[in-house]
């Protein structure tokens, strides 16, 4: 079966985000009232897998072992069936 | 919490308890153990750097500074320093190696220096996974190097099985500042306020520089991964300006640089070294996370902060700098003339109170045998000299493609080499030439470390990293100011690496005083080492050195036919021990001792022969690799056209193309030139040779009985992708 | 004639880029990007550098500084002479002043090297160079990948909108001499007034740093042709 897997990473609470930082100024400078804006990355891609829980399983390593970096970010992994 | 909790032995813990007369309570016991950690407090080298020659007609500013000063001209100074960010980059490779650049470039700025350039010493295992790690670096090398403006001019990088768990990430920065600006860090006045400026405070690295770099790696110690500092170069450009600018209207009693264990390390020596104690309202410190503690705040080592020390009567000046370049600050506290250090918290007046000299200028030093210096350099032992007997025409293309000596570009690449426009010499030479702006005299800078020398013999390795990096200073006439030491080593409390330490640090000391050039600061990192297996002793040794003529640096490469092709290798000697050949047949010899008086009479006369020197000569220093090396490096940064022909006795060519033996310089000259070398080093039998000259043939020839050729692609190719790459 | 350079927050090629308009003889002046005014300035440059540390996108955030509606206006109604330099370009695109926009390298990593280019169009109001011309400069930047939507390269071409293709050293335009992945090799584009350029021409004032040809380009954007 094919499942689409959406992984979205973030930093970790504590870690400071300069670039969400700085965002945020410029939004408040052009009048918008945004604030706590942190930058986080989506991750897509699609995935064989025999059934929804390997999947699941299969992308949670891949986010563990690659696509996040355990040492700052978190992420939350997404498995739908095509 | 116990003092063993902060890392502080029974001991020190002993010791804390007289000097206070009471038992310090969590707060005080948590800036003791930072302050006197390994990284703080350089407890276990600092009776060994106490032995390094200091004093010199262009040192300005000596060790105990944020950065070592020394005099161009009369009208400018340089500040400069190396430091560390091992421990960080391992376990975080781009924030760790990004933070790292930003911190030193902090510390000039503290100098009221503006920084002009950085160069980086990097160490990497030969593993797929050091590879991983070594672009992570480079990404977080250029990352914050790029952003901030300044440029990346030179630098080295180096690979051995030792550094697969412990990567060395040594960054040096180079600041100018006009001379008659006063030394900063020592100004603080009773009465001043502190002021913080730039990223608010969070729970960033906590115990990162002092903890973590005080102990090795190891099973243990997963759990004490702190918060990563997160590195924001642009903050750090705002922090910069802001600081220069203030700095620079006279205005400021001080500037400290927060680095390693954050407000408390900062405060402490800025109130030791002013000699006067200080009030910090904890509570006024601008946070980014909620309910931190007053033990969090002092240690957080949240990047991009710096504290002013401003007279009340001058604030409103400051403050509309700091406006301008839009940078967070805040009032923490206050200058007082009592040699106390007060924390305190609305809840605490008196939270944490401590003699700034106990805090930071207390903390027992390890102490070093009697007569260490005598018994490190007793002659090294002898291992069994590795000679080949034939040479065979790969080897060349080997060690040419190795790891150690292949192109860099790769990586320099991703620096910018080229903001500011003074660079004149950049990455794409071995050493960088620098103009400075509106006088005639410009920069050499220089870095080398090699480890691989300090493997078998630690005080023959120490001698022999001043004598590399004085080199390249020579072959461009230019007159070495001052050294800058980045040590790096393991764990001090073993006793082989302690006796290691001693001798690296002897042949440092001992070299610097036969070339009569000071150290006027620098970096030690220990621990460097994973389930016990700790690097090799590595001294990464920076140099600076006033260019009589920036614009017209001497050539390294020959750019007509014709010229004599001279070899000097002042010792006569063409031992492999320590060179890459060896490595790359997995042998160790030791590196062979230098002749220290030998070799600083070598510099003396091909300094001079630079700063006389015709268009015509080049000069290049022999370095990793050897004589090849040097020869195809010549070769290819030559007009396409040219070639070389060199000649060697069949049965010594192997040695005397891979030798790495201190001292050795590649001549292309004119025969007048070549006359004047000879007559210099005829004196010692072996030290001058006239290999041969330069073609119009455009291919490499060595005739060593039989001829072997290498056309110019294949060692370009071999050179830019590695060997068979 | 004055030139204004405008700094950004974490602009960092201002300075260099004020000294080698000096060099030409100019009166070029430093305005802040949080002033109102242009100062009176016949031209403006925007400088290369990491203004709001390239966070978000490269320019974005300093594409929406107040003084960029102040740019603006003057190139609507005065037609100004407009110049951006690395940052500076990506600035532009970022408003919408030029055409395309630039994405991260092919590399996916930061560049800094010696590259050709070839001036493909000349501008308006360059004076001093020809379509042919090969200019030796240095690049340095992460995202310098110039691309436009499907379909607007043509127009570009045709509209006389390319300004500089990365070249070998002799002129040739192919994928070799393509340091970052641009489109066309497309290293530099103009419209109107405007003028954005990947390349650093205040890098390459001197011999000694290397090249003397960003002289010739910064000349011919003065109007001043260097021949």
């Amino acid at each position: 079966m094919t499942f689409n897997v959406v992984v979205d990473v973030a930093w970790k609470e504590e870690i400071l985000d300069p670039a969400g930082q700085s965002t945020a100024k410029v939004l408040q400078q052009m009048g918008y009232a945004a604030d706590n804006l942190r930058i986080g990355k989506q991750i897509r891609f699609q995935l064989q897998a025999p059934d929804v829980a390997q999947a699941e399983t299969a992308a949670r390593e891949m986010a563990q072992r690659l696509l996040a970096n355990p040492v700052m970010e978190t992420y939350a992994v997404r498995v739908v069936a095509e | 919490m116990n003092y063993q909790d902060v890392g502080l032995t029974a001991q020190e813990f002993a010791m804390i308890c007289d000097k206070l007369g009471r038992t310090p309570n969590a707060l005080e016991l948590g800036l003791f153990g930072v302050l006197w950690s390994e990284h703080c407090s350089y407890k276990s080298s600092k009776n060994l750097l106490a032995d390094l020659p200091h004093e010199g007609s262009a040192v300005v500013q000596g060790p105990g500074e944020n950065a070592g000063v020394v005099r161009l001209n009369d009208a400018i100074h340089v500040a400069f320093k190396v430091e560390s960010h091992n421990h960080p980059s391992y376990v975080e490779p781009v924030q760790g190696a990004a933070t790292g650049v930003g911190g030193i470039l902090r510390d000039i700025v503290a100098m009221g220096a503006r920084p002009i350039a950085l160069a980086d010493s990097l160490r990497f295992g030969t593993d797929a996974a050091s590879q991983s790690l070594r672009h992570a670096v480079v990404e977080g090398v250029g990352a914050y190097g790029n952003a901030i403006g300044i440029p990346t001019v030179t630098g080295e990088v180096a690979y051995a099985s030792g550094y697969e768990k412990n990567p060395l990430v040594n960054v040096m920065a180079v600041g100018l500042l006009p001379a008659e600006r006063p030394i900063s860090a020592r100004g603080a006045k009773p009465g001043s306020y502190l002021v913080l400026l730039g990223q608010p405070t969070g729970r960033d690295g906590i115990h990162g520089a002092s903890l973590l770099a005080s102990q090795d790696f190891g099973e243990g110690t997963e759990h004490m991964r702190p918060t990563v500092q997160v590195g924001d170069p642009f903050m750090g450009k705002l922090l910069m300006e802001a600081t220069l600018e203030a700095v620079g209207t006279g205005l400021l009693d001080s500037v400290q640089d927060l680095g390693a264990a954050g407000l408390t390390s900062a405060i402490a020596e800025l109130a030791y070294r002013s000699e006067v104690g200080a009030t910090v309202w904890l509570d006024q410190v601008p946070c980014r996370e909620p309910g931190m503690t007053p033990y969090e705040i002092m240690l957080s080592e949240t990047q991009e902060r710096m504290l002013l020390v401003v007279r009340p009567s001058n604030m409103e000046q400051i403050i509309q700098i700091v406006a301008h370049w839009e940078l967070p600050y805040q009032v923490i506290g206050v200058i007082t003339g009592e040699k106390v250090l007060t924390i305190a918290t609305e809840e605490d007046p008196a939270a944490a109170v401590v003699a700034p000299d106990v805090l930071a200028g207390a903390c027992p030093l390890k102490p070093v045998p009697q007569d260490w210096a005598a018994e490190v350099r007793k002659t090294a032992e002898i291992s069994p000299e590795f000679t080949p007997l034939t040479w065979e025409r790969e080897w060349g293309l080997e060690v040419l493609g190795s790891l150690d000596c292949m192109s860099r570009a790769p990586i320099y690449q991703r620096y910018d080499s080229m903001i500011l426009t003074h660079t004149v010499w950049g990455p794409d030479h071995s050493l960088a030439v620098l103009t400075v702006k509106g006088v005639e005299e410009g920069l050499a800078v220089a870095v080398r470390g090699p480890g691989r020398y300090a493997a078998r013999d630690a005080y023959s390795g120490g001698m022999a990293a001043v004598a590399r990096v004085l080199a390249l200073l020579a072959s461009q006439g230019a007159v070495p100011l001052g050294l800058t030491d980045g040590i790096n080593a393991g764990n001090p409390d073993k006793e082989s690496v302690f006796r290691d330490l001693m001798a690296l640090l002897a042949g440092i000391g001992d070299a610097s005083r036969a070339f009569g050039v000071p150290v006027t600061g620098g970096n030690v990192s220990l621990h460097n080492e994973t389930h016990g297996e700790p690097i090799w002793p590595t001294a990464v040794i920076g140099a600076v050195g006033r260019h009589p003529h920036p614009l017209r640096p001497v050539l390294d490469a020959p750019e007509t036919s014709g010229l004599d092709i001279v070899w000097i290798n002042p010792s006569g000697d063409a031992a492999l021990g320590g060179s890459v050949f060896e490595s790359l047949r997995q042998e160790t010899t030791a590196y062979p001792r230098p002749d220290l008086a030998r070799l600083a009479e070598t510099y003396r006369v091909i300094s001079s022969v630079a700063q006389s020197a015709d268009h015509l000569t080049a000069i290049r220093p022999v370095e990793d690799g050897g004589l090849f090396v040097a020869l195809s490096r010549a070769l290819l940064a030559s007009p396409p056209s040219l070639g070389m022909t060199v000649e060697l006795s069949a049965d010594t060519a192997a040695s005397q193309l891979f030798t790495e033996v201190a001292g050795q310089f590649l001549v292309f000259c004119p025969p007048e030139t070549a006359g004047r070398l000879e007559s210099a080093f005829g004196q010692w039998p072996g030290a001058f040779m006239r290999l041969g000259r330069v073609t119009g043939d455009g291919t490499l020839t060595i005739a060593a009985k039989k001829s072997v050729h290498y056309g110019r692609v294949e060692l370009e190719r071999t050179y830019a992708r590695g060997y068979r790459g | 004639m004055r030139v204004g350079v405008i700094s950004f927050p974490g602009s960092n090629c201002d300075q260099d880029t004020l000294s080698a308009l000096g060099a030409l003889g100019v009166e070029a002046v430093p305005l802040w990007y949080g002033e109102k005014s242009l100062a009176g300035v016949d031209r403006l440059v925007l400088p290369g550098g990491f203004s709001y540390g390239d966070y978000l996108r490269s320019g974005a955030l300093a594409a929406r500084a107040p003084v960029m509606e102040t740019v603006e206006r003057a190139i609507r109604d005065e037609a100004m002479p407009v110049l951006g330099i690395c940052n500076g370009f990506q600035i532009l695109c970022e408003r919408g002043l030029l055409p395309g926009a630039l994405r991260p390298n092919a590399s996916g990593e930061f560049l800094c090297t010696w590259e050709t280019v070839r001036v493909a169009s000349v501008p308006l109001g360059f004076e001093g160079l020809a379509a042919g011309d090969l200019l030796r400069m240095p690049i340095a930047h992460h995202e310098g990948a110039f691309s436009v939507e499907p379909g607007g390269l043509a127009p570009l071409f045709q509209n006389g909108q390319v300004f500089l293709q990365y070249s070998d050293s002799v002129g040739q335009v192919h994928a070799l001499t393509n340091p970052n992945g641009s489109v066309a090799n497309i290293a530099g584009v103009s419209q109107g007034s405007v003028t954005g350029l990947m390349p650093h021409p205040e890098r390459a004032m001197a011999d000694y740093l290397g090249s003397v040809d960003g002289r010739k380009l910064l000349r011919g954007w003065l109007g001043e042709g260097d021949r």
